[in-house]
């Protein structure tokens, strides 16, 4: 009988599992997960942290969940060797495991950068529930936190960190907040409802040292500015974990190399979510694991037979309580865009249009839900609304004479 | 009967429906489109779990 392993537990390992598990019944299926928790939800972290979700609500896949379903879970065991060549893996005490067919799906890790001082105590990363549960205990003996990185995560830490009443300053090297997904214009009115948290901000810094002696004492940054701390998160952004697959001689660039079939270099080990790099990228988003987990599942099942062809991202998230959804071409800012602004800091909202040639090719819109659904079906018709610049900009548009 | 998403724990409330598709109120699960996905983390649909 054919031997699946996967190495991973997170939404990928777990998608796959259980694609393997419904197509191939009695199947000889094994997960192997470093951390001692079954899946749990790591989006809700932050929440954890703020104490509005506990433990059982994020951890609520039970054992039972996976021998139900003919996975056999093995918690706790991580895997610190791999030959491709003989098939086989080592876990950490010391047994070694055969497999046939093998996904690689541990996913990443925060990314630490090499600041003068991160190894003082009350300084983290967050990733795990284990960082999760540490931030959480250290933050009940803390006044003043300091987050560095203003991106979606380092964002939903400053928000918990805030609800638990701490003191929160957020520390980002860019010009401005989330960089990746919003334009300066719409992050002056996030900035704004962060503000309005409580929690401080600054951009465009670079931080130089974690100051303290054992435990940290203050943040301070290049331009000399110090920002006292008790406890510090680095919100730098996840690598891909490849060293397993490094060791095991994998083609690895920034992730681990998968061809369309999301196999690797290696015959019979294939990779899927924050771990892989497909076309040239590591997505790094929730959409492509699970799309990732299932080609790569049937691919494991019956080699060949699914075709990975990448994934659009879907980029409606909420932070900090506010919603964003990014379109198209919305950060670009290309010459040949015309940019379509309308911004009302008051109401927290911000609506951006990119238009070429007359019709919608992007959008960032925050707090803009009841017009999110009208603006994409514009730019998926390529509907030319040049006649109509002033009405897309209204408060509330009159949608159904553009979509008529 | 409401959803839940288990990435991330979003629960899809028929009563509500989800403005932000274009989904209206009153909307059951079963009757949003295949191609429609968790608004807060874009999942897909049957990554969903009923609540009671």
């Amino acid at each position: 009988m054919t031997r699946y392993v996967v190495i991973g537990n997170g939404v990928a390992g777990v998608t796959a599992a259980q694609a393997i598990a419904q197509s191939q019944p009695g199947a000889d299926l094994h997960v192997y997960a470093a951390e001692p928790y079954p899946y749990y939800r790591r989006p809700q972290l932050p929440d954890y942290i703020a104490g509005l979700v506990t433990e059982d609500d994020i951890t609520y896949r039970p054992p039972q969940w996976y021998a139900e379903r003919g996975i056999q879970v093995h918690l706790n065991c991580p895997v610190v060797e791999l030959d491709a060549a003989a098939y086989r893996l080592r876990l950490a005490d010391g047994t070694d495991v055969p497999y046939d067919r093998l996904l690689l799906a541990m996913g990443g890790v925060a990314w630490m950068p090499p600041v003068e001082g991160v190894d003082r105590r009350g300084v983290f990363t967050l990733r795990t529930l284990d960082d999760a549960r540490t931030i959480r205990a250290w933050a009940r003996e803390s006044r003043q936190a300091v987050v560095v990185g203003g991106g979606l995560l380092g964002l939903e830490t400053a928000r918990a960190l805030r609800a638990l009443g701490l003191e929160v300053t957020v520390l980002e090297v860019a010009p401005y907040l989330m960089p990746r997904q919003l334009d300066r214009e719409g992050a002056a009115v996030l900035e704004i409802l962060i503000h309005r948290m409580g929690i401080r901000t600054e951009t465009g810094v670079v931080t130089e040292a974690v100051l303290g002696d054992s435990a940290v004492r203050a943040v301070r940054l290049k331009d000399g500015r110090e920002f006292p701390a008790d406890l510090v998160v680095f919100s730098a952004g996840i690598r891909p974990e490849v060293t397993l697959a490094r060791q095991a001689g994998l083609v690895v660039n920034r992730g681990v190399v998968v061809d369309k079939y999301l196999q690797t270099s290696a015959p019979d080990i294939y990779a899927a979510g924050d771990v892989a790099e497909a076309n040239g990228i590591v997505y790094g988003i929730v959409p492509a694991a699970i799309e990732q987990a299932r080609v790569a599942a049937a691919n494991l099942v019956s080699p060949g037979s699914a075709v990975y062809r990448g994934t659009i991202p879907t980029t409606t998230l909420k932070v900090v309580g506010a919603e964003l959804t990014s379109i198209g071409e919305c950060v670009m800012e290309a010459d040949d865009l015309v940019q379509l602004r309308r911004a009302d800091p008051q109401q927290g909202r911000y609506r951006k249009l990119a238009m070429r040639d007359g019709r919608i090719v992007g959008a960032i819109l925050l707090n803009e839900r009841e017009h999110t659904s009208a603006i994409r079906q514009l730019l998926e018709r390529g509907t030319d609304v040049s006649a109509y610049t002033d009405l897309l900009l209204e408060e509330n548009p009159d949608w159904k004479r553009l979509l008529a | 009967m409401k959803w839940e998403c288990m990435v991330c724990g979003y629960v899809y409330d028929p009563e509500k429906g989800d403005p932000s598709r274009g989904i209206p109120p009153g909307t059951p699960f079963e009757e949003l489109p295949d191609d429609w996905t968790c608004p807060d983390c874009g999942a897909t649909k049957d990554m969903f779990e009923k609540v009671s």
